[in-house]
């Protein structure tokens, strides 16, 4: 089976701005729910999926929509990895690395950590009065818990954010910057140096972490499968925790009545997460490659095209969220699909939900008295319009400028 | 062909026809149960296909597995003796006519 580069016959094609898409995509997959569900187009090299019902429905059909994709930049930045693979194969490298992801190794092995970590960068801050929570809290703090999690003692968590920023560049590098792809592979390389030693370590010494995992699994695991998995591990684990963090704390700091609901009601946070990640998900889209003829949304898909199935979008459609537009955390408990579904469903969603949720807001919000937006950081209620939001195929907050009352 | 009935949170009840060799959570979703979620596809890895076994037949279906036992911990719903996760559960004759109440909620 080859990638079609083209849109299938009956597609309908739109053009649109990919500059226009990363400030702010949501009117774009407003229009194509309503006029063209499923839509080539040509700036993507992609057909968009973007009704919820759609989305579920290819969701589970792997063998339909394959991970396999041909000419993928994820493929080229990494090489071979359990995202781009489809069962077999993919179970047997989640099977090996997920035990140490699960809720209850989170809660019993990771936690603790997870907390001295938060209050230790808060220590850093506090006294401050200002700063910016992505680069002063939340990045830094999802780098060591991940750095943890994956069992790299030997990289810092700056080491582990540059990583994984030098890969994300990598897989959105569509203008083909030579630059871009060196900067990648340097941290390709670096991570690959330090897979290896830590392997070797676990080897004699486990230590419950994801290399560990995978070094003893029961099907065998080889070095080089470790290697790029931790790869794309680090690529997507530092980035998606940290801006449902940032998204979410900016909501609630134009929303005093829901930070007062979570401040009096802890178990109020877990919805927090859950709207966030559905209001504004930190994963956009995804690519699948059909590997047979295949109607969808009206269209019947030949084999080969390639598809792009866009989460963002149907945790927006409004046949399923009531005013999905609007941040609220009394909607009626439908599940979002912020965190994919079928066999590849987020093997970090544990993990993140328990640091942001449970440490990270509850920790920043406590601590950090008088906490308030600097002007200029809020925002249209939609949550489209915000400066220093960017991104369509990852969406975040680059920046999160607020001040409070310091502290000795 | 064993047949398989969902009591939903509403009161009323889905009755599915299964095939043998399959398990539970997939007979939910084709016979289009409302309050199945299963996310992960039945990977054990979402705790969103949770069901409470009719407390008559939990002998028959059985205990959880381990790694089943460690997501039933983080249901949405509040876990009970006879939790189980749908995708867990696999069909044979031997389970016709089971009786499965849905839960409340899933995520």
């Amino acid at each position: 089976m080859s990638a079609l580069t083209t849109a299938a016959p009956g597609a309908p094609v739109v053009e649109l701005d990919l500059a226009e898409l990363r400030r702010d995509p949501y009117p774009a997959y407003a229009e194509l729910r309503r006029t063209a569900p499923l839509a080539w187009v040509p700036s993507v090299g992609r057909h968009l999926l973007t009704r919820y019902d759609d989305i579920v429905h290819a969701e589970k059909l792997p063998e339909v929509f394959s991970s396999r994709e041909e000419g993928s930049l994820l493929l080229r930045t990494v090489g071979p990895n359990m995202l781009r693979e489809d069962d077999p194969d993919h179970r047997r490298l989640r099977a090996a690395a997920e035990p140490p992801t699960r809720p209850r190794q989170v809660r019993d092995q990771w936690a603790a950590a997870f907390e001295r970590t938060a209050h230790k960068l808060l220590d850093r801050i506090a006294g401050r009065g200002e700063g910016d929570l992505i680069r002063d809290f939340a990045e830094p703090l999802v780098a060591a818990n991940l750095a943890l999690v994956l069992g790299l003692r030997n990289a810092s968590a700056d080491d582990i954010a540059d990583w994984s920023r030098a890969m994300m560049d990598g897989n959105s590098n569509y203008a083909d910057d030579p630059d871009i792809w060196l900067r990648a592979e340097r941290a390709t390389r670096a991570i690959e140096e330090a897979v290896a030693e830590m392997a070797e370590v676990t080897r004699r010494e486990p230590d419950g972490s994801v290399i560990s995992s995978m070094v003893h699994a029961a099907d065998p695991v080889e070095l080089a499968e470790i290697q790029n998995n931790v790869k794309v591990i680090i690529g997507g684990g530092v980035n998606e925790p940290r801006d449902v963090f940032g998204v979410g704390a900016w909501a609630l700091l134009q929303r005093p009545d829901a930070l007062d609901r979570a401040l009096k009601d802890p178990s109020a946070w877990k919805r927090v997460f859950e709207e966030t990640a559905r209001w504004i998900s930190p994963i956009g889209m995804y690519p699948r490659q059909l590997t047979q003829d295949y109607e969808i949304a009206g269209v019947t898909l030949p084999a080969g095209s390639r598809v792009a199935l866009v989460i963002a979008s149907g945790n927006r459609d409004e046949s399923v969220f009531e005013r999905a537009d609007e941040f609220d955390l009394d909607r009626p408990h439908r599940p979002h699909l912020a965190f994919g579904g079928g066999p590849h469903f987020c093997m970090g969603a544990w993990v993140a939900r328990h640091e942001v949720s449970a440490i990270a807001w509850p920790l920043v919000f406590s601590r950090l008295k008088g906490l308030r937006l600097d002007d200029g950081a809020t925002a249209s209620d939609s949550g489209s319009a915000a400066g220093s939001l960017d991104g369509w195929v990852f969406r975040g907050l680059t920046s999160l400028d607020v001040t409070w009352q310091a502290t000795a | 062909m064993p047949t398989v009935i969902f009591q939903l949170p509403d009161g009323t009840e889905r009755k599915v026809i299964a095939v043998s060799g399959t398990v539970l959570m997939q007979a939910a979703v084709s016979g289009g149960v409302a309050g199945i979620v299963a996310e992960c596809g039945g990977n054990a890895s979402c705790a969103t296909c949770h069901v409470y076994v009719d407390s008559a037949q939990a002998e028959l279906v059985g205990p959880p597995n381990d790694v089943e036992d460690e997501m039933l911990d983080f249901t949405a719903a509040e876990r009970r003796p006879t939790s189980r996760l749908s995708c867990q559960i696999h069909l044979s004759d031997a389970l016709d006519g089971l009786v499965v109440h849905v839960p409340e909620e899933q995520v």
